[in-house]
């Protein structure tokens, strides 16, 4: 809502506000945290001394500090199978040399500085002066020669080219000032072991479930950033979650599974037992009836999706094509073949005022939105992980792309940040471009139960005695229990990753005839990549709201197996998105192996 | 600070089943046990399923011969911290369920090593639910029981085939598996109590304590306290339940020589009686010890080329025999082409000198007050631990055994053994070198001084630390033939005082250099470590005394080519106003 300009002015207010807060003294100290004041010593002593013999100094230096407070409990069946509370510090120091216009940065090689030592690593969670000065001063060594390394490498690459990019490599956005309180972690009196015992135990009564695990997380972390533009940041954040898998094989013994996850900005919010047993319930009972329910043939015609579902996959078949920074430079030759084949690069970039989605259709994409219909939305902050205000962002008008998700890497259409950079736990990656609460909005929406017509009309239309409507998406990464369940996943959809492979769940047969529905398995669908989204038949005026985890890695981008995290690794997220009806999707039937059944019959559990 | 580094829990890759009909003849020994309602529930769980498993895949289709069942009931605490401050202080309990079921027959089964390539370790370790829900746990063991023998079908199946299509040598017409008698033996389950609190206090003062030097760049000290109780059965009959406690302190330090090249001390703690932790002042000491090492290794000089005399400390002949000969006496390796194979043909040929006798004694918890981390009562296939020896008297008698026999072996000898997540295989477990050919240590020093100037060299080499396939628990590296002499000291005859030198490399073959020992002190030494090979890292102890070598050639070694950091340290830096 707010424009550029008044988003940087206040930025700039916030600046000063916090600057004042700041030079208090009494402040800085009560708190016994001697980060900040480490980091900026070693900052300052870096920037006057860091050079190596007649090499080029850095411009600009960034120190990411973020401390991680997880507690979590796992049980399966009424009992518990672990219980943890850990407490880490992680590192990152980020060095360049050069200037804005070209610099070391982004630039993957294989002749990359050898060191040692690391520019990134675990180190002392005391929040004291002395440790944390002598692992920044390492790391900062570290970073700097490797700096040296692929600015060189970086050059003679460019320079090998015949007509090198002329993007520029970092944006100049102005310094931002904003230490908050600690917030103390607070697991609250609740017992989550006990809770996760209750809430699993009524899995027990579902005697074809094979396995189930249920997770409950509560992480808390402040992240601490400077660089040496003067941009100074202590946030904390917390985050809880309840993460479920399930899993059974059907009579002809393909693998099945389901899940469930409930998220809250804090742990008291999370729901208890009895409310958690609901869910499970509901979701054991989808498995069963998947387990018997017929493999279902290939098919190709009209498909509903459910808001639900909808929610789920706009996330994943959007997501990558939303950034507008520039992927990495290379000069290993498969590199970039390799990104585009995983799905990781954005078909978005170069698009600007083309028409990419029906052109009654906006998407935006808003941090500071709290809730949407009285339903709470987990993608909002303030601040990105770059020191970037965080503005609200008008992505697609009426169909036609306007803007994109920056943070500090320009791209081929935008040179500032939009304050998106964001990276995920627990590794600090560099912060890339990634989506908040992000609002797939039509005009022209039909009543659901308009759209179903429309859908069957569309069916019968087309010569089918049937099509499909798919009311849940599946989350592998939440459903797979193991990592043999996982690899099994990979295996079957690897080819379908950066064309549009989507895994659904539940997925129902439509009778043209009398609208009955029947449900089928072993579905996934192919070719519904972004490009599929300007044409789609029908929109509902409904709404879901889908709270999720968003993983922030590369690689598989653009599918189930990416976009989704678990709260311990993933970047809070949620989409806003109505029912979709499409006119042509290709969905497939299982043709993988069959899977033999246990030798001996499930034991029971009483 | 502790640089990232992935989590050593190995799942292993899915394998992909394909049903097949395979004809089989031949059948194992399944035995019926009779379940004992007074056995801890885990125990009594296991038993039941692993009876109703033996009756059922017994008679499948191809049958499975041989099933076992271990559970690890693990508790862990971990206190670590770096440059004064704390990294960690966590603990954990975990229950692992490790299933093992063999497809074939004795001869031929399963896990037979297929030419070439790697075994097919499915994944064998599996969480289970620690509170002790019977029903549960049978439901567990279900599940990995079906997924392991189906993962054994499958490599059954390429084994069947590998065998028609490759040609074998003799060794490996061994058979695949050793009969062996069951064995009864529960013992209760131990655990420990632990504050963290003193030992954060300790972990910080350590760190700090190396900071304090201006050669330090990085220092870590872990302390680890784990007690395992293991839960074994199998269809051979065997039914074992013991535990143990290991408690550890780890210190590391880094720095580097001008020239580059990375400079690393380390030095350990082992002990399992909670009173017998080191003082502090112990600690301090070898703090003050492993600083001075650095500060003298950024000084001193690379060595040059040299062949001569050599002496070694009593730990580092410990590690030296473990690293050059008790891997090669590793029975496993003795069926594999792909190896050395340089003892394998040698059994009752001489191999060292006469006066050297050296044993692989699992059944001996301490030497002379310090504790072996090689002690076990029961090896990891059940087989109760067994003193074996190896070189008898300088002659080849025996090769470290677990259940995979040899031609002229087949039985265990009690060494089958792996790191949680893996699969057995022959390990060792105390390597004890002894010697008739003893003096003091101060007589086997001028011994050395002799044998310099008779052979007419300028100096000796002192080697008193050797890396090898020893490393500290937090950074297994599973080569286990690398030796690495870091603290070297050229030996004048002339009376100068020892020199330190850096980078030096052992050169030629190190199994030559054993068959030139001249003689040896007369205090056995320790070194306890975690021994990384194919079957993961596993606790090991390697007991030397002093040795003399006559002849051992040694290089320069490779240096790091990154400079040292352009700044001082922060807290050593004259032009920087730091905090205390």
């Amino acid at each position: 809502m707010n424009s550029r300009f008044i988003n940087r002015l206040g930025s700039v207010l916030i600046t000063l506000a916090a600057v004042c807060a700041f030079a208090l003294p009494a402040s800085a100290q009560d708190d016994n945290d001697h980060t900040l004041q480490a980091m900026q010593d070693e900052m300052n002593r870096s920037i006057a001394r860091l050079q190596l013999d007649s090499q080029q100094k850095p411009y600009y230096i960034q120190y990411r500090i973020c401390d991680i407070d997880v507690r979590a409990v796992t049980a399966s069946f009424g009992t518990l199978f672990s219980s943890t509370h850990t407490r880490d510090r992680v590192m990152l120091v980020d060095v360049r040399v050069g200037d804005n216009k070209l610099d070391s940065s982004d630039f993957v090689s294989q002749n990359g500085f050898q060191g040692s030592s690391s520019n990134a690593g675990e180190v002392g969670i005391d929040r004291d002066y002395n440790s944390l000065r002598q692992d920044l001063w390492q790391a900062t060594d570290f970073a700097y020669k490797g700096a040296l390394v692929d600015y060189a490498n970086k050059q003679a690459f460019l320079n090998s080219l015949s007509r090198p990019p002329e993007i520029p490599d970092f944006s100049p956005e102005p310094a931002l000032v904003d230490v908050e309180p600690l917030v103390p972690a607070d697991w609250t009196s609740r017992n989550w072991e006990d809770e996760a015992r209750e809430a699993s135990k009524v899995l027990r009564g579902f005697p074809d479930l094979y396995g189930t695990r249920v997770h409950y997380y509560i992480v808390y972390t402040t992240y601490y950033f400077l660089n040496s533009e003067g941009t100074k940041l202590r946030i904390s954040h917390s985050n809880a979650g309840i993460e479920a898998s399930l899993d059974t094989q059907a009579t002809d013994g393909m693998p099945l599974h389901n899940f469930y996850a409930d998220y809250s900005a804090t742990p008291s919010g999370l729901p208890h037992p009895a409310d958690v047993s609901k869910s499970l319930v509901q979701a054991a009972q989808q498995l069963e009836a998947l387990r018997t329910a017929p493999n279902m043939e290939d098919y190709e015609g009209p498909v509903l999706f459910d808001a639900p579902a909808a929610s789920s996959l706009l996330a994943q078949a959007l997501e990558p094509s939303l950034s507008g920074a520039r992927p990495p430079l290379s000069s290993v030759p498969a590199y970039d073949q390799m990104i585009q084949q995983e799905g990781g690069s954005s078909e978005w970039t170069g698009r600007i005022n083309q028409r990419v989605l029906p052109l009654d259709v906006s998407l935006i994409d808003d941090p500071g939105a709290k809730d949407f219909q009285g339903q709470p939305l987990l993608g909002g902050y303030a601040i990105d992980d770059e020191g970037v205000r965080a503005e609200r962002v008008s992505v697609v008008e009426n169909g036609i792309l306007k803007n994109l998700l920056m943070s500090r890497r320009p791209g081929p259409d935008f040179m500032l940040s939009n304050g998106h950079g964001r990276s995920a736990l627990p590794i600090l990656s560099l912060p890339t471009p990634v989506s908040s609460n992000l609002f797939f909005q039509a005009t022209n929406t039909v009543a659901p139960s308009d759209l179903r017509k429309k859908f069957l009309d569309l069916c019968r239309a087309d010569g089918q005695k049937w099509c499909l409507e798919i009311k849940r998406m599946d989350n592998p990464a939440l459903a797979s229990q193991s990592q043999q369940d996982f690899s099994d996943i990979l295996s079957g959809i690897a080819q379908g990753l950066s064309s549009g492979g989507r895994l659904p769940l539940l997925v129902y047969r439509v009778s043209v005839d009398d609208g009955h529905e029947e449900l089928v398995r072993g579905a996934h669908i192919n070719g519904l990549n972004i490009r599929a989204f300007r044409t789609i038949a029908g929109i509902g005026s409904d709404f879901s709201v889908y709270n999720f985890m968003q993983a922030g890695a590369q690689g598989f981008a653009g599918t189930a197996l990416d976009t989704f995290g678990s709260v311990t690794d993933g970047i809070p997220s949620s989409i806003v998105a109505p029912s979709l009806l499409f006119e042509d999707v290709e969905v497939r039937g299982y043709h993988g192996e069959p899977r033999r059944l246990p030798l001996l019959p499930i034991p029971a559990l009483p | 600070m502790k640089l990232f580094r992935t989590t050593y829990r190995v799942w292993g890759a899915a394998a992909v089943i394909a049903a097949a009909s395979v004809s089989f003849a031949g059948t194992g020994r399944l035995t019926r046990q009779s379940s004992s309602a007074s056995l801890p529930p885990l125990l009594q769980a296991m038993q039941e399923e692993l009876q109703r498993s033996v009756d059922a895949y017994g008679k499948a289709d191809p049958p499975g011969y041989f099933i076992s069942y271990t559970t690890t009931d693990l508790h862990a605490a971990e206190v670590s911290g770096s440059n004064g401050a704390l990294l960690t202080s966590a603990e954990t309990r975990d229950r692992v369920l490790e299933v093992q079921t063999r497809v074939g027959s004795y001869q031929l089964d399963s896990t037979h090593k297929i030419e070439g390539r790697e075994p097919a370790w499915s994944s064998p370790g599996t969480e289970v639910t620690l509170d002790d829900d019977i029903a549960l746990l049978h439901r567990e063991i279900w599940r990995e029981t079906d997924r392991q023998y189906r993962a054994a079908v499958q490599a059954y199946i390429g084994v069947q085939t590998s065998n028609e299509v490759q040609s074998r040598s003799a060794e490996q017409a061994a058979p695949d598996f050793s009969h062996e008698e069951p064995h009864v033996s529960i013992s209760r389950p131990v655990d420990f109590q632990l504050d963290r609190t003193p030992w954060e206090e300790r972990i910080r003062k350590y760190t700090a304590a190396f900071s304090a030097s201006p050669s330090v760049i990085n220092s870590i000290a872990t302390f680890t306290a784990s007690s395992a109780n293991q839960y074994l059965v199998n269809s051979d009959g065997s039914r074992i339940v013991f535990g143990q406690i290991r408690y550890r302190l780890e210190l590391f330090v880094q720095g580097k020589a001008p020239d580059g090249m990375d400079l690393q001390r380390y030095a350990n703690f082992d002990w399992v009686d909670p009173a017998k932790a080191p003082s502090d002042e112990t600690v301090m000491d070898q703090v003050r010890i492993l600083t001075a090492q650095i500060v003298a290794l950024e000084k001193a000089p690379l060595v040059e080329p040299f062949a001569g005399p050599t002496l070694l400390t009593g730990r580092a002949a410990a590690v030296f025999f473990h690293e050059v000969l008790g891997h090669r006496l590793e029975g496993f390796r003795q069926k594999d082409v792909s190896e050395g194979q340089t003892f394998t043909s040698k059994i009752n040929q001489q191999i060292l000198p006469d006066f050297i006798t050296v044993r692989d004694d699992p059944t001996t918890h301490d030497v002379n007050g310090q504790v072996l981390l090689g002690y076990y009562p029961f090896d990891d296939e059940g087989i109760p631990s067994q003193n074996v020896t190896l070189v008898d008297h300088g002659i080849l008698k025996n090769f470290l055994m677990g259940r995979s026999p040899l031609v002229d072996f087949p039985h265990s000898n009690s060494h089958g053994r792996r790191q949680l997540g893996f699969q057995p295989i022959a390990r060792m477990g105390n390597t004890i070198v002894q010697s008739n050919k003893t003096m003091s240590n101060a007589a086997l020093r001028k011994l050395f001084i002799d044998e310099i100037r008779k052979q007419n060299k300028p100096f000796g080499l002192l080697i008193d630390d050797i890396a090898g396939g020893f490393t500290f628990t937090g950074r297994a590296q599973p080569q286990a033939f690398q030796v690495q002499p870091l603290i070297v000291y050229k030996v004048y005859p002339d009376g100068r005082p020892d020199e330190i030198v850096r980078g030096v490399n052992i050169v030629g073959t190190p199994l030559i250099s054993i068959t030139k020992i001249i003689a040896t002190g007369d205090t056995p030494e320790v070194f306890n470590g975690y021994c990384g090979a194919e079957s993961g890292s596993v606790p090991v102890s390697a007991v030397a005394p002093e040795i003399l070598i006559s002849e051992m050639e040694v290089s320069k070694k490779e240096t790091s080519t990154d400079t040292p950091p352009i700044l001082p340290p922060p807290a050593h830096d004259p032009q920087s106003r730091t905090k205390q």
